[in-house]
C-alpha cells in the first residue's frame, strides 16, 4: 500500500492504495466518482478521459499512485452548486448525447481543448476528440456542441434564455 | 487493479539502474505507461517492480540548440514534442510522426524514449529520427554513454539494452546546414491506428544526403544505406530509393495488412516523402 493525495475536483484527497489501482479505479471504486466511464481499458476508446493538471489522459492508463500531488478534474467537477457548465448545456441543446456513455470523456476531451484554446478550429477540435469514441451520434452533433461551447465563452453569452 | 507490483517513483537516475539491476529482467522503468500498462493489464508483462523515471530531474527537459540540436528527455511526451515551435519549424517531419502515434490523451502520457523503447517495429518516431541520425544517451551502472538510435532496436519489442540500463534521452546532432525532414504513415483508418507500413526522411541540403528510414516492414524500424546522387531526376531518386528499401525490408502479413501490400504500398510512401524533401516550397508538412 502506499499513501497518495491528489486534489478530485478542487477537493483534496488521500488514501491507502496498491501501486497496481488505475486512477479509473480510484475514482469509481474508492471515490465513488462513477461518472468517468470505463469500457476498453487499454486507452482505445476514450471514455474514462479525465484532466490532470488540465490536460485530457486516459485514467484507465494511469496509476493513481502517478497522481501523487495532481489536481484531477473528472466529469462531476463540471457543474457547479447544481449548476451545469456551458460545455455540458451545449451538448445537450445540440443534441450531443444518446447512451450517453462516451459522454464524459468526450466532454473532458472537450474541456481540455477549451482550456489550451478558448477559439478552437475545426481541425483542432475534431484532433482533440479523435479519441473519443461514439457509436450512437456519428460525432457531427457533438462538433456542434464543443463549437457552441467556444462560441459562447467567447462571446461572453453563457445562457440563451 | 491492473496488476500486483511495486512502485518506486525514482529520485535519481543511480537510484533507478540500482533498483533495475537488483530486480533482474522482473523490474521495468515506467515512464508513461502507455504501453507497459497495457501489456501489464492484458498479461504480456508481468513485472515485480516499476520504477518511474518521470520524476527524475532533467528528464522533462526539452533543449533546442542553436545550430540545430536537440535534446530530448525520457520524461518529455509527444505532445510537448509535437507543439514545440522550434521542432515544429525544424523538424516537421519529426512533429507529424509524433502526432501520428495514438490520440491526443494518450500522447499526453506517452514519451517520445518511450515509444523508441518500446521497441516496435512500427513505432511512428522511429524513421524520421533515424534519417536524423539521433543517439540515445543510455546510462547504467558503468555510467552514460550514447548509442546510435539504429543500434537501439534487436528484434520486435526487444531494445539492446542490458538489466539495469535506461535511455536518459534522446539526442538530435548538429547538422552542418539546412535539413528538412518528412514523414509518411499509411494505416488503415484515418485517426489512431499503428502503421501498416511507415517512412521518414531526412534531406542534408548542404551535402545533399538523403537518409531514408522505414517503419513496420522488417523485424525493427531500418534506416537505409545513404543515397548519393548528383544530376538525376526526382523520379529517378524514388525509383532507386525504392529498389533499396524492396531488398532491405522483410515485412510480414499480419491483421493490418499482408506482405504483398506492405511491398506495393512502400514505394507510395517513398515518392510522398522525397517529393516533400527534395520540393521546391521546403516540401514539409
Amino acid at each position: 500500500m502506499m499513501r497518495i493525495s491528489m486534489t478530485v475536483n478542487g477537493v483534496r484527497e488521500s488514501a491507502d492504495v496498491p501501486p497496481g489501482l488505475t486512477l479509473l479505479e480510484f475514482l469509481r471504486d474508492r471515490l465513488h466518482l462513477t461518472g468517468t466511464k470505463e469500457a476498453c481499458g487499454i486507452g482505445e476508446c476514450g471514455a474514462c478521459t479525465v484532466l490532470i493538471d488540465g490536460e485530457p489522459v486516459t485514467s484507465c492508463l494511469v496509476l493513481a499512485v502517478e497522481c501523487d500531488g495532481r489536481e484531477i478534474h473528472t466529469i462531476e467537477g463540471e457543474a457547479v452548486d447544481g449548476e451545469l457548465s456551458e460545455l455540458q448545456r451545449a451538448f445537450i441543446e445540440a443534441g450531443a448525447v444518446q447512451c450517453g456513455y462516451c459522454t464524459p470523456g468526450m466532454i473532458m476531451s472537450a474541456r481540455g481543448l477549451l482550456l489550451r484554446r478558448p477559439d478552437p478550429t475545426e481541425a483542432e477540435i475534431v484532433e482533440a476528440i479523435a479519441g473519443n469514441l461514439c457509436r450512437c451520434t456519428g460525432y457531427e452533433a457533438i462538433l456542434s456542441a464543443i463549437r457552441l461551447a467556444a462560441e459562447r465563452s467567447r462571446t461572453g453569452v453563457s445562457d440563451e434564455e | 487493479m491492473i496488476g500486483t507490483f511495486e512502485y518506486v517513483s525514482a529520485r535519481t537516475v543511480d537510484e533507478v539502474c540500482c533498483r533495475l539491476g537488483d530486480a533482474g529482467p522482473s523490474g521495468r522503468p515506467l515512464a508513461g505507461g502507455t504501453d507497459l500498462l497495457v501489456d501489464i493489464r492484458n498479461g504480456a508483462a508481468r513485472p515485480a517492480l516499476l520504477v518511474d523515471i518521470k520524476r527524475l530531474p532533467g528528464f522533462d527537459s526539452l533543449r533546442v540548440g542553436p545550430s540545430g540540436e536537440i535534446k530530448i528527455g525520457a520524461g518529455v511526451s509527444l505532445n510537448r514534442i509535437a507543439e514545440e515551435p522550434e521542432i515544429r519549424r525544424r523538424y516537421p517531419g519529426l512533429a507529424a510522426s509524433a502526432v501520428a502515434v495514438g490520440t491526443y490523451p494518450v500522447r499526453n502520457r506517452a514519451t517520445l524514449v518511450g515509444n523508441l523503447c518500446n521497441a516496435s517495429p512500427a513505432a511512428d518516431t522511429a524513421p524520421v529520427l533515424l534519417a536524423l541520425g539521433a543517439v540515445v544517451t543510455v546510462f547504467g551502472s558503468g555510467g552514460a554513454r550514447e548509442i546510435a538510435l539504429r543500434d537501439l532496436f534487436a528484434s520486435p519489442k526487444r531494445t539492446t539494452l542490458a538489466i539495469g540500463e535506461i535511455v536518459c534521452g534522446v539526442r538530435i546532432p548538429p547538422h552542418g546546414g539546412p535539413v528538412r525532414t518528412a514523414f509518411a504513415k499509411q494505416q488503415r483508418v484515418r485517426g489512431h491506428d499503428l502503421a501498416i507500413a511507415s517512412v521518414g526522411g531526412a534531406f542534408f541540403r548542404g551535402s545533399r544526403e538523403l537518409r531514408i528510414a522505414i517503419g513496420s516492414c522488417a523485424p525493427t524500424p531500418i534506416l537505409l544505406d545513404p543515397i548519393e546522387f548528383g544530376e538525376i531526376t526526382a523520379d529517378e531518386i524514388v525509383e532507386r530509393v525504392a529498389i533499396t528499401a524492396a531488398r532491405a525490408v522483410s515485412p510480414i502479413s499480419d491483421l493490418r495488412a499482408t506482405t504483398e501490400y506492405r511491398r506495393a504500398v512502400l514505394p507510395v510512401l517513398i515518392r510522398r516523402v522525397i517529393e516533400r524533401l527534395l520540393g521546391p516550397d521546403g516540401g514539409e508538412r
